[in-house]
């Protein structure tokens, strides 16, 4: 049953990948500026993806996520921002200032920083090994069942949705058109995905129950992710370089950095 | 009876305690910060004091039955395909239709009614988090995570909102009752939003939104849109309750409407502080338009909040209601809080 990924990086342990992204998310607000982010953006995020070969499907993702926060954050910024004086070009009443793009690029650099670390998490962590390892630690069987599941059913419930929308159309259901007629063909494709899942929930909690679910005890695991000591320490020194950073911040050891 | 009227006591002195010690000691209640620092005392006081109750129950009887009655199979079952609601509908609105509302947290509300204030607690925390941390693409969202807490209470309120009865089907009242309903929930919901409005909006020129001065087309556009939506609210309101007959949807107007409030007194400061009020969704708009008309990032954020969040919440609250008067009596009475979302029979009726 045992999983070996395709490199070093993808055998880490999952809770080692999620400190990481996690400290890398946090630490990029924490620290702001535009030349922590990208060093941390090299650094914990570059150099470990280049390392695992997702390099390419990394920048791939992690951009197209981040480009609707990112061109709203640009606009908003460039043009609307309070204090902005330097005047760099008009488009009629609203005039883009310097000091808006600079603050703009900062957000940028903060936003690419922590969707970069999130994306290189689940590009190399399988969902289901997560919430297995988390299980192994004591977290409860319920807890693990509510994770997995839910990973499970949003693709699940896309294809109930899929399947309503063929019917309804073969009913005659209008799916094209203006706003408003795509509006109210919404309603008879909506309310039956919602009403369809919830009427699973019977069944589903029935077959739990008849497989011994509320039973109390530790359950015996098929298969887990390893896990070493020297992981165990990496964690806890990311952990501790976040509170340091954290307390450098905020008693004015480390100032604004550029 | 007696050890849960020492639960009770007991966590009604934290509260009280907490209280005292934020308002002597920590926040600042001075005329502008007051509604802010309330916020946060009260939704501390009340963690602190469920914490109490809980940790006496725990002492008392060695288990917390409070808690984990609201967590029965059918319940974990639900949870999953609720976090799926709220994840779907959000992001389908979030990247699709790219109007300022959210409706991402149609489970929460759902669970927190059928199950509590606990499952409901969950779900929104869960839902949040695997968002950003679990969910690959298309389904996946940077910025959920930092909301959790958002999620959290809304959860809460539901589950309350649930407990108390709000949520209890009223069918076939008559014409009278559903006007005085009717009336007390504009009522009601017109004094909340006021203060909570005055509190953000005083800046500008008394209580406008938008300064009627200024002549920037996108202002007047805007300042329409919004006047266009309230009346349509209303509208929309008198014609549900009417047409349903169901004193019910006025105490789900309230719900909303609180929640909403409660909710963007909490999402503003994060939203301000971690994204400068730039999520990527049709909020930015607003948060863009109230920049440009003059205020900083918090006070902006404030503002989109408490414009986008009660409509929202509302829409969310009767959508669940919905759902709810959709699912069988028998789904209903099956789960934790079900029998507080059935109609009272006509029997029990006289004697409750």
């Amino acid at each position: 049953m045992s999983q070996p990924g395709p490199s070093a990086y993808h055998r880490l342990n999952p809770l080692t990948k999620l400190v990481l992204a996690t400290v890398t998310a946090v630490a990029a607000v924490i620290v702001g500026g535009i030349v922590g982010p990208v060093v941390l953006l090299t650094v914990a995020v570059g150099v470990p993806a280049a390392s695992a070969g997702v390099l390419k499907r990394l920048l791939r993702t992690s951009l197209l996520l981040s480009l609707p926060i990112g061109i709203s954050a640009l606009l908003v910024n460039l043009f609307f921002f309070p204090g902005g004086r330097e005047v760099l070009f008009q488009i009629g009443p609203i005039s883009a200032t310097r000091e808006g793009l600079a603050f703009a690029l900062e957000i940028l650099a903060r936003i690419l920083a922590i969707s970069g670390g999130i994306t290189l998490f689940y590009l190399t962590t399988p969902p289901h090994e997560l919430v297995i390892d988390l299980e192994r630690r004591g977290v409860s069987p319920r807890l693990a069942f509510v994770a997995s599941a839910s990973v499970q059913t949003v693709p699940a419930m896309l294809e109930r949705a899929g399947t309503i929308v063929a019917a309804q159309r073969a009913r005659g259901l209008d799916t094209e058109g203006g706003v408003v007629r795509r509006l109210r063909g919404l309603v008879p494709v909506v309310g039956p995905v919602l009403m369809g899942s919830i009427a699973e929930v019977e069944e589903r909690s029935m077959a739990l129950e008849a497989r011994g679910f509320t039973r109390p005890g530790r359950r015996t695991l098929l298969w887990a992710p390893a896990d070493r000591q020297s992981e165990r320490l990496a964690r806890w020194l990311l952990i501790l370089v976040l509170v340091a950073l954290v307390a450098a911040r905020f008693s004015g050891v480390l100032g604004p950095l550029p | 009876m007696s050890q849960q009227a020492l639960r009770v006591v007991v966590s009604v002195a934290a509260f009280l305690a907490v209280a005292f010690v934020g308002i002597a000691f920590v926040w600042n209640f001075s005329a502008e910060e007051a509604s802010r620092s309330w916020a946060i005392l009260s939704a501390v006081a009340a963690v602190v004091a469920f914490a109490v109750y809980a940790g006496v129950e725990y002492l008392q009887t060695r288990r917390v039955e409070s808690i984990s009655r609201q967590f029965d199979t059918r319940t974990i079952v639900l949870i999953p395909i609720a976090i799926a609601f709220n994840i779907v509908l959000g992001q389908a609105v979030a990247q699709a239709l790219k109007i300022p509302i959210y409706l991402d947290s149609v489970g929460t509300i759902l669970v927190g009614a059928v199950a509590g204030p606990i499952p409901g607690a969950v779900t929104g925390f869960l839902a949040n988090i695997l968002w950003t941390y679990v969910l690959p693409p298309p389904f996946h969202s940077d910025i959920a995570a930092p909301f959790a807490v958002v999620a959290v209470v809304i959860g809460l309120l539901a589950g309350m909102f649930g407990r108390i009865g709000w949520l209890r089907p009223r069918p076939n009242s008559s014409g009278q009752r559903l006007l005085l309903g009717g009336a007390i929930a504009l009522a009601v919901v017109a004094v909340m939003a006021f203060y909570a409005y005055s509190r953000f909006y005083a800046d500008l020129d008394g209580l406008v939104v938008f300064n009627p001065e200024n002549t920037d087309p996108v202002f007047i556009a805007l300042g329409v849109l919004i006047a266009a939506m309230s009346v349509a609210a209303i509208v929309g309101f008198f014609a549900f309750l009417f047409l349903r007959r169901d004193l019910t949807v006025a105490y789900v107007v309230v719900a909303g409407v609180l929640t909403g409030i409660v909710a963007a007194l909490i999402s503003a400061p994060i939203s301000a502080n971690l994204f400068t009020g730039v999520t990527g969704s049709g909020t930015d708009f607003l948060v863009a338009a109230f920049r440009q008309a003059g205020s900083d990032v918090s006070t902006a954020t404030f503002q989109q909040g408490l414009l986008s969040d009660p409509v929202d919440k509302l829409m969310t609250f009767l959508i669940v209601y919905l759902i709810l008067t959709a699912m069988a009596r028998r789904t209903k009475a099956r789960f934790p809080q079900g029998e507080r979302l059935l109609e009272r029979r006509s029997t029990e009726g006289a004697a409750t």
